[in-house]
């Protein structure tokens, strides 16, 4: 018998409505795109994509992946916002179905915030989620 | 369908771009990789660029072999044939035969030898030398074996990149199939001091099968014999799924080529009439008997002669070798008989038989060896330069090269992952993570009398283990009795550019190991790998649902186990569990036997059923706490309290590796700094 070793969640919520129909699948705004079009320029990449997704791992299950992408692959979906790509493997979309992205700046620093629908749990670092 | 169980709640947390783990670069440069056989009496370097047949590297005088042999008689370490002949004016000086004291203490020592050695100031259970004073009436310098053997990679690195004409990339170096741990690490820390990146260590009769190719039928049963010139090693080897496992050793340390000139050396002292010979006539009879011995592997008589007790051109026969050596032949015999044995292999089962060391040229031993195991043994490569070549061929594929049979990967193809409670899969590696990888993640126990984990190794994208490939599986015994969720056991995943997974699952509070070896990719066709990234994506929504479902259940399970757990230490007890709160709990246990035994529960109910139990032994569990808290404080200093939750700090510390995390490729660098760790997340 395995158990993996992760904190007893704490947290209990009660299960939200489903996200509208209408709602996009993916939102980036247009200040996140901003921010993201600087980076890239800034990385020297101006053409690269962002790639966002979810992988195991993280103290409760999964965690949000959040990165440069050089070459994105034939089957992922393509979102894009005032010329920046984000794209997403099918996998993760399911999971990150009606995800906004955000720019954010404010006391705690500045950086993305994605509010996504689907999330259930988190742990206190904010990186893992649960579904 | 799986939305219902994906809900909301948001978290807050700040995200920035990041740079893709995979593209950080890590430096291979194929062609330069080196594979070294570090043996008891010789060392020799190899190297196989890019593809091409192993080659020995030979030193200026044109010879591969060096002695493994480093004199400290001057102010700086001379290794090989010069030290050799340093060695009868300094016999304590001059360091010979070091592998033997590799990883080893002071009660570990029963051989005889010439050497002071003291117990290591610095590391308990290890030992010195004591090589003298660098001058006379110097201060003595104490060397570890570890510093003796890194002379000796120190030349053969240098012989190599001389003919290299670049710095060496790594290096594969072999170690005795029966070294333990403590020899092995000692033999990587030899080679990193030697400033060699050590890409892996190999079983010599590992090398040697590879030497000959024997990979390349993927599954087999193998006798690699080795004798050379001071010891006699036997290994039943098992290739499985393209991988080598020992499966028995056995052998004789004080048995090799040696005994052969000794025993020929007494007949020719007999012959000559010598009854009492002196030592510098027992020598001269030794190097003569050497020779003849050398020369009757190839011819039936040669002509000897010993000036010093008179012998002239006395004629010596093959047969009259094989006599005085017979016995000792019959020894090594005896000896392969019983490593069989263990290894439950009938001698007519095995595919082959590699001969290694220079003491298999003897005609006797080929004979015997043939007869014993029915079939002509694989002679084909020099018996003295098989290891090191096998060990530059791997050396060559872990560099980075392209060879012909190995399928080389930059990338892992397919996550690899561990099965948890609930027939989880518990992602290790991820898919499409730059290869080589190291990653390693903690898991623990499940319940108080768990002393045994068993580890089902996953291939596969899907979330539960039964969708998945299945690769190995192996269990860990001898884990501690720990209250659930507290027993420590890291697991780590090593996969090399050859594509050989490594897993390891250690306990740390006892220190047991156990590990396992596949290669993921064998019998994996690009087709299939498609067809299972395909199927996870079309699968998804069911999987996470599932997952979501097993995780609740194992969850629920682990929080009833609690509870009941709690009910039997303390629940007769009015003053922690009252009688109508009882009631309560024993409702919410039952509400909850009754949510796992639901065959279609599906994951809502589960968690609403843990809630119930949850918040129905709250109370009880408080109560609980405060009652060990009480009983665990009186009559404790407050030192003692401090000094208790330190050590919970530290244990928390410990239990903060949770998730998955990516190690640096290199296991010895020297300076563990955190910027060498990358988190997954």
């Amino acid at each position: 018998m395995l158990a993996v070793a992760r904190e007893p969640m704490t947290e209990t919520t009660t299960p939200a409505p489903e996200p509208a129909p209408a709602r996009p699948l993916l939102t980036v705004t247009s200040s996140a795109a901003k921010v993201m079009r600087d980076q890239l320029a800034r990385r020297g990449t101006p053409q690269a994509a962002i790639r966002f997704g979810i992988r195991g791992g993280g103290c409760t299950g999964y965690s949000y992946l959040f990165e440069f992408e050089d070459s994105p692959r034939a089957n992922d979906h393509v979102f894009v916002k005032d010329g920046v790509r984000v794209v997403v493997d099918p996998k993760s979309m399911i999971l990150l179905k009606g995800t906004e992205i955000h720019f954010e700046t404010g006391i705690r620093g500045h950086g993305f915030r994605f509010s996504n629908p689907n999330v259930q749990d988190s742990c206190g670092c904010g990186e893992s989620i649960a579904f | 369908m799986a939305s219902q169980s994906l809900s909301i709640h948001d978290t807050g947390g700040l995200f920035q771009i990041a740079e893709p783990e995979d593209r950080k670069g890590r430096a291979r440069r194929p062609g330069f990789g080196v594979g070294i056989d570090l043996g008891t009496t010789h060392s020799l370097v190899a190297v196989a660029p890019r593809g091409a047949e192993p080659r020995p590297l030979a030193d200026a005088e044109g010879r591969a072999l060096l002695p493994s042999i480093v004199s400290y008689a001057g102010d700086a370490a001379v290794v090989g044939y010069a030290a050799a002949r340093e060695q009868l004016e300094h016999p304590s000086r001059v360091v010979s035969s070091v592998k033997r004291f590799m990883g080893r203490g002071l009660e570990d020592i029963t051989f005889s030898h010439p050497y002071r050695v003291v117990p290591d100031p610095q590391t308990p259970g290890l030992l010195r030398l004591d090589v003298g004073p660098a001058a006379p009436g110097g201060a003595p310098r104490l060397r570890t074996p570890i510093e003796v053997s890194a002379e000796i990679l120190a030349v053969l690195k240098r012989r190599a990149e001389a003919e290299l004409g670049a710095p060496v990339d790594g290096a594969v170096i072999t170690v005795p199939a029966y070294f333990d741990d403590a020899q092995r690490q000692a033999t990587r820390d030899a080679g990193r001091i030697a400033g060699l990146k050590v890409y892996r260590l190999l079983a010599e009769p590992t090398a040697a099968a590879l030497a000959y190719g024997l990979d390349r039928g993927g599954e087999g049963l193998f006798a690699v014999y080795d004798l050379g010139g001071g010891t006699f090693d036997i290994s039943v080897l098992r290739l499985r799924a393209g991988v080598f496992q020992v499966i028995a050793t056995g052998g004789d340390s004080a048995l090799g080529g040696d005994d052969f000139d000794r025993a020929l050396a007494a007949h020719l002292l007999e012959r000559a009439g010598a009854t009492a010979p002196s030592d510098l006539q027992r020598e001269e009879a030794r190097l003569v008997a050497r020779a003849a011995k050398e020369a009757l592997s190839e011819r039936e008589r040669v002509t000897v002669s010993l000036p010093g007790v008179g012998l002239r051109d006395a004629v010596v026969t093959r047969d009259e070798l094989d006599a005085q050596i017979d016995a000792l032949v019959r020894r090594t015999v005896k000896a392969c008989r019983a490593t069989l044995r263990d290894a439950g292999v009938r001698a007519q089962e095995l595919d082959g038989v590699v001969m290694v060391g220079g003491s298999t040229r003897v005609p006797l031993v080929r004979a015997r060896v043939e007869k014993l195991f029915g079939r002509p043994p694989l002679t084909d490569i020099d018996p003295d330069k098989v290891v090191a070549d096998g060990a530059a061929i791997q050396a060559d594929i872990l560099s980075g090269s392209a060879r012909e049979g190995v399928t080389l990967l930059d990338v892992v193809p397919l996550s690899l992952g561990l099965e948890t409670m609930g027939g989880i899969v518990e992602k290790v590696i991820p898919r499409n993570a730059t290869i080589p990888i190291r990653a390693r993640q903690v898991f623990t126990n499940y319940s108080e009398q768990q002393t045994g984990m068993t580890f089902h190794v996953v291939q596969g994208e899907r979330e539960l283990a039964a969708d998945c490939r299945s690769l190995a599986r192996f269990e860990l015994k001898g884990i501690p009795r720990l209250p659930p969720s507290m027993a420590r056991v890291e697991v780590s995943f090593q996969l090399d550019a050859d594509a050989l997974l490594t897993v390891t699952a250690r306990e740390l509070m006892t220190g047991v190991k156990q590990s396992v070896e596949v290669k993921p990719t064998y019998g994996l066709s690009s087709d299939e790998v498609d067809r299972l990234v395909m199927e996870s994506l079309d699968n998804a929504g069911e999987d996470f649902a599932a997952r979501d479902l097993a995780e609740a259940r194992v969850e629920l399970g682990r929080v009833v186990l609690a509870v009941r757990a709690a009910l039997q230490e303390v629940g007769h007890l009015e003053a922690i569990l009252p009688a109508d709160e009882r009631a309560g709990v024993e409702a919410a246990l039952a509400g909850a036997d009754a949510a796992m035994h639901q065959p279609d529960a599906d994951a809502a109910a589960i968690r609403s059923a843990l809630g119930q139990l949850e918040r129905a032994s709250e109370p009880f569990a408080r109560r609980r706490m405060e009652r060990a808290l009480n009983a665990g404080m009186e009559g404790k200093s407050l030192f003692e309290v401090e000094d208790t939750l330190a050590g919970e700090a530290a244990l928390d510390e410990r239990r903060g590796g949770h998730s998955p995390e990516l190690v640096d490729d290199d296991p010895g660098a020297p300076a563990r700094a955190e910027q060498d760790v990358q988190k997954d997340s």
